[in-house]
């Protein structure tokens, strides 16, 4: 009992929810070839909802910080409504770019609204008190009575148990004939179409499922640090799981699973146990960005497909 | 249905201007129903932005689109494919992150693991229709001669099987009505025989092809109607044997 274990506490639910992010944004990038840069947006949709449906209203709260909502919800219930709101987010994204942009500029327009949404949490303090952000007191115990480590590993089991969810539902839209579609969709939305695929239907489900991916991250992983603000996702964020998917292996589920280990963890962990080399706050977080911005351009020159490249199922070549 | 046994796609004063350019002003033809009907002209006639407005890529400025005797002037290409109408393109377009086999399965139509009974039911709802989908797939390719390029990425074939593979993807997807933009464009004078065999059996058995093509000697032998374009108009239409000596066509090729 003691700091490495709480330590390797917080990596293990670091590590469940950026699992579950990065699974959703390779669905919707790696898979279906949606560039969604304003991807953090549903995991914010998420860790807000989550916040307000716990807090009881901003009055009988103390009324210390300000919000709408307010409804006191049990844990499992806030859980979903954090995967509602990642959803609901995730396909309002999906609808400013797709249906008539090609995908460079998707990109950027979901880019705007991942900044555009920033801006208004920041500004519109009455709505989810702005830049100080929302703290959630008390924090969530899953056991009632117990000491404050075991409820620790508790929750890292609900991360676990929502993760195997999450990968089970992931799966269902990664493989068979679904999976296969949406990959056509991604290589040649108009050749797909000349076939009978309605695009925008698809993709809107994608953006859907991706957002309710990301917004069940959001909420656990609220729920676990107790609190949320602006600055918690920024648009930089959706880079580091964009790198984690190339880095990974786009459209392979097993290869980004690594790829969300090796920058996740190992990376962005790594340099904080970088010696100190000067006085500078934050050195290590901006050295961070610049190893995560080198890596995934070396990747790009000299390993396009990731670590463990998108595999096809085998149907045998002779009869 | 109207007008079953007439012709199966009627196109009325289609007219496609792309800024000042006429690129399509204002064609009236139609295809022939389980034949081959050749749409020819020079480069620049217009025949592929036709193809493109017929095919729902483009929408047309004006004029009518009649698929059996209904309007579908406009209407988006997944639509036009579930009404049967399956194109294919002048450069060839495969999905290169799937196989070969897989880029034939994928035009399967009304797949049901596509729907969201599928993705809850999962394998047992869907696995008997893929079974089947796979059983044609593989057939088809032995026809093309490229079973053992069953399993490669697609983005890997050359140029011809590319177009062959494209050809079989819009045939998997039922149509009855397949709008071909020159689809022996690349192709080994031995495959180009095979395919054109193909499309006179396949006409012969019901389907009605409209066929951009610029070997004459091909058209001549596969299609039994031929419409002839010219800056952005018909020019002519008619049988092959009978175009080649009019004055207006040969000054159409001459001239361009």
């Amino acid at each position: 009992m003691g700091a490495w274990e709480f330590y390797l506490i917080v990596l293990l639910v670091y590590l469940g929810t950026d699992l579950l992010a990065a699974w959703g944004l390779n669905l919707e990038f790696g898979v279906t070839g949606v560039a969604n840069l304003g991807y953090i947006v549903t995991i914010a949709a998420g860790a807000y909802a989550y916040v307000i449906c716990t807090l009881d209203s901003p009055a009988s709260a103390g009324g210390f910080q300000q919000y709408v909502g307010g409804f006191g919800l049990p844990f499992p219930i806030a859980l979903a409504g954090g995967v509602v709101a990642g959803s609901v987010v995730g396909v309002l994204i999906g609808i400013t770019g797709l249906k008539r942009l090609r995908q460079d500029y998707q990109a950027i327009a979901m880019l705007v609204v991942s900044l555009m949404a920033a801006t208004v949490v920041t500004a519109d303090t009455p709505f989810l008190n702005g830049n100080a952000g929302l703290v959630i007191l008390p924090q969530f115990a899953p056991l009632s009575d117990q000491d404050p480590e075991l409820q620790r590993w508790v929750y890292v089991g609900i991360v676990a148990v929502c993760c195997v969810a999450g990968y089970l539902v992931l799966r269902r839209f990664t493989t068979g004939p679904i999976g296969r579609t949406l990959r056509a969709v991604r290589d040649d939305e108009y050749a797909a179409a000349a076939i009978g695929k309605n695009i925008v239907v698809l993709r809107l489900v994608v953006q859907a499922a991706g957002g309710a991916l990301g917004g069940l991250s959001g909420a656990l992983l609220v729920g676990f640090i107790g609190g949320w603000s602006p600055g918690a996702w920024a648009y930089v964020e959706t880079l580091a799981l964009l790198t984690a998917v190339i880095v990974g292996g786009m459209g392979n589920d097993r290869g980004v699973s690594i790829g969300t280990f090796v920058i996740a963890i190992l990376l962005l962990q790594g340099v904080q146990f970088l010696p100190q080399i000067s006085s500078r706050l934050g050195l290590k977080e901006d050295l961070g960005w610049i190893v995560l911005g080198t890596v995934t351009i070396l990747f790009i020159w000299f390993r396009p497909q990731g670590i463990l490249p998108e595999r096809r199922p085998k149907y045998g070549a002779s009869p | 249905m109207s007008g079953a046994r007439g012709p199966i796609l009627e196109v009325e004063d289609l007219v496609k201007h792309y800024g000042g350019v006429r690129a399509v002003d204002g064609i009236s033809f139609s295809v022939e129903r389980g034949a081959i009907t050749g749409l020819i002209g020079p480069n620049g006639a217009g025949k592929s932005t036709a193809l493109n407005v017929i095919g729902g890529f483009l929408p047309p400025d004006s004029g009518r689109v009649l698929l059996d005797g209904e309007d579908v002037t406009g209407e988006p290409m997944h639509r036009l494919a579930r009404r049967g109408v399956v194109r294919t393109f002048q450069m060839a377009r495969v999905f290169g992150g799937l196989t070969t086999i897989e880029n034939l399965l994928v035009a399967a139509p009304a797949q049901r693991g596509e729907t969201a009974m599928g993705l809850v039911g999962g394998k047992r709802f869907w696995g008997g229709q893929e079974t089947e989908h796979l059983e044609r797939a593989k057939e088809m390719l032995s026809a093309f001669g490229m079973r053992d390029k069953a399993d490669e990425q697609a983005r890997n074939l050359s140029g011809g099987q590319k177009r062959a593979v494209e050809t079989m993807r819009a045939l998997m997807a039922r149509p009855k009505l397949l709008l071909l933009d020159e689809p022996m464009a690349g192709l080994s004078p031995s495959l180009s025989k095979q395919l054109e065999d193909l499309f006179l059996e396949l006409a012969h058995d019901g389907l009605s092809l409209l066929l951009v093509e610029h070997s004459l000697d091909t058209v001549e032998r596969l299609c039994s109607k031929v419409v002839v374009m010219a800056q952005g108009r018909v020019l002519a239409e008619g049988r092959m044997s009978e175009l080649r000596t009019r004055r207006e066509v040969q000054d159409a090729y001459v001239i361009g």
